[in-house]
């Protein structure tokens, strides 16, 4: 592999020597070497690494050879299908609030509102605001002895009694999608408003002279220019929800009771509470492979690298 | 149920002024959703506790503005060390990461070679990757070569989050970029070098600025691979010192609200200075 793309270098190089330029063999290594050496650094070999970890008990103490008895283990365990499923729930709750959120938003603005260049750079706050912050304010807003939500529904009436949404088995999870919505709805935003952007407006003149509705005109020209972006940000926003750990980790570390325990928070306790470096690195290793058939998926259903290569 | 002639039970004018108002409610609605939070942030970090727990109520209406809960940050916890931290590692990967995406994307888009593609799904593997899948071999790593605890791991922690998109963005930008600017320069004489130096880099600013602030944003954000390479308080990011905060008895929301709105200084200032590269970046898909 390392040799036959080292010669189609060298051809490439010795194509352009012929232009008769000089330095072009050192510009070739310039351009490509940090990008090979950063590659084989930081995500070759330490994910090779973990996945031969992953093939022992107690790999860092005393390592005994256990094949893929790690593996048995963490997949025989019916706790790691609920930690799946909170994956799943979680990351299809996120992800489909944010499209919505994001989709509407980006209709509206696209409208030439008075405001919207306004509210255009306010969106960008959710997106970039770190989420320790963003955290921060929400378990401000939710919390229960001075949180101004509770006071809010208590003095409306709807509630008797303030709500811990984190620490409550039926509102963590909600909480945390809420939060999480807040943050990450811009980012489906910021791409459907550059899709829509993109529409040239003759569609939508030639549509109202010929008499289409509203309606008509979003599902025959609008819509067919959003849905490749709509697949994208639901295959990748989803992708990155289900693996999203900074934010449930810092708003109920997985509980109460692992009701928001999700398999990136799993894989951090079982690291760094438990000490276990084999079930750890066996659980990484579980949803590498999970993520390589997405991307198998998406590679074959989007052809994604023919925009570059 | 719409009709395919178009006609509707109401007039068109109505239909028209109902269009309007849902679509100024709709941006109403999602305004306030997402301005009350930095709202109360901002309220609380400026007013003293004391003022913004008079009487038992969470008081939202500055009256007094205070720099109180500053000076208690600055006083009595080590806020100042962990922002250092913050900027050595973020702008150590920021330049890096930049770095790397520039020249791979002119390589990239100026040399011909065949497994391009496979290079372009590389790529767009890791842009798809979990940051905690990837630092739990980086751990292992780190710890193997005794680096954990270190800016330079964590650098190249952040670096390898963050690369994957910057050199995907500069890719595509590189693409825009005539090569009849550079052969033009080579018919004047100038070396391949030369050119580089005077005509793609500054052609290409507008690119790779957009990739430095997704670099930025990335580091500045990041928890997850501070928390797992740093485990001496000497060495915490600011994320994950802050963090830590309100476990605290003598730190409370006042402290806490005005530590984040100190951390939302750079992105404050991008959204406000850099929103055009910003914008460029989602054309071409964004992160996390």
């Amino acid at each position: 592999m390392s040799t036959a793309l080292k010669s189609r270098l060298a051809a490439a190089g010795s194509a352009l020597r012929e232009r008769d330029v000089d330095g072009t063999t050192l510009l070739l290594a310039a351009c490509f070497v940090p990008m090979l050496a950063f590659f084989v650094v930081v995500w070759v070999i330490p994910i090779v690494y973990a996945l031969g970890m992953s093939l022992f008990a107690s790999p860092v103490r005393n390592p005994e050879f256990v094949g893929l008895g790690n593996y048995a283990e963490l997949l025989g365990n019916g706790a790691f299908w609920g930690f799946l499923w909170n994956s799943v729930v979680y990351a299809v709750a996120t992800t489909g609030l944010s499209l919505v959120i994001g989709l509407g938003l980006a209709l509206v603005i696209n409208q030439r509102i008075r405001g919207g260049d306004a509210l255009r750079t306010l969106m960008i706050f959710p997106y970039l605001l770190p989420t320790l912050v963003v955290i921060f304010m929400w378990k401000f807003i939710l919390d229960p002895n001075i949180g101004i939500l509770n006071q809010f529904l208590v003095d409306a009436g709807l509630i008797d009694k303030p709500i811990a949404f984190f620490s409550t088995l039926e509102f963590a999870m909600p909480a945390v999608v809420v939060t999480s919505v807040w943050k990450f709805a811009s980012f489906a935003f910021f791409i459907l408003l550059a899709r829509l952007q993109a529409i040239d407006p003759d569609l939508y003149e030639r549509a109202r002279v010929e008499g289409a509705t509203t309606w008509q005109a979003f599902r025959d020209i609008t819509f067919p220019h959003l849905r490749g972006a709509i697949l994208i940000i639901l295959l990748v926003r989803g992708i990155w929800m289900f693996n999203k750990f900074d934010i449930i980790y810092l708003s109920t570390r997985g509980g109460p009771l692992q009701q928001t325990t999700t398999l990136p928070i799993r894989v951090y306790q079982l690291a760094f509470s438990e000490v276990n470096f084999g079930m750890a690195t066996a659980l990484a290793g579980v949803m590498f492979f999970l993520l390589a058939g997405v991307a198998v998926v998406y590679f074959r259903a989007f052809a994604p690298e023919k925009e570059v290569a | 149920m719409a009709t395919s002639t178009g006609r509707s039970l109401v007039s068109h004018d109505t239909q028209k002024r109902l269009q309007r108002i849902a679509v100024y409610l709709t941006a109403l609605l999602i305004s306030v959703f997402t301005i009350i939070p930095v709202y109360v942030m901002v309220v609380i970090a400026i007013q003293s506790p004391a003022t913004t727990f008079a009487g038992g109520r969470v008081n939202l209406l500055p009256t007094q503005p205070s720099l109180r809960n500053f000076l208690v940050l600055l006083g009595s916890t080590d806020t100042v060390r962990y922002f250092v931290n913050s900027l050595v590692v973020t702008l150590g990967s920021t330049v890096l990461s930049t770095t790397i995406a520039v020249a791979a994307g002119y390589g990239l888009t100026r040399f011909d070679f065949t497994g391009k593609s496979l290079a372009a799904r590389a790529v767009l593997f890791s842009y798809m990757f979990s940051p905690i899948v990837l630092a739990i071999p980086l751990y292992v790593v780190f710890s193997t070569l005794g680096l954990l605890n270190s800016h330079f791991a964590l650098t190249l922690a952040l670096t390898a989050i963050s690369a994957p998109f910057c050199i995907w963005l500069m890719w595509q930008y590189f693409q825009t970029v005539p090569i009849a600017l550079e052969e033009s320069a080579w018919v004047r004489g100038a070396s391949r070098w030369r050119t580089v130096r005077d005509v793609v880099l500054p052609v290409a600013r507008p690119g790779y600025i957009s990739a430095a602030i997704f670099a930025f944003a990335v580091a500045w954000n990041d928890f997850t691979m501070a928390r797992v390479v740093m485990s001496r308080d000497e060495m915490y990011t600011i994320t994950v010192g802050a963090s830590l905060f309100l476990d605290r008895v003598s730190i409370g929301w006042g402290e806490t609200m005005a530590v984040s709105l100190l951390i939302s200084i750079p992105p404050f200032l991008i959204a406000l200075f850099l929103q055009r590269y910003l914008l460029q970046g989602f054309s071409v898909g964004g992160l996390e």
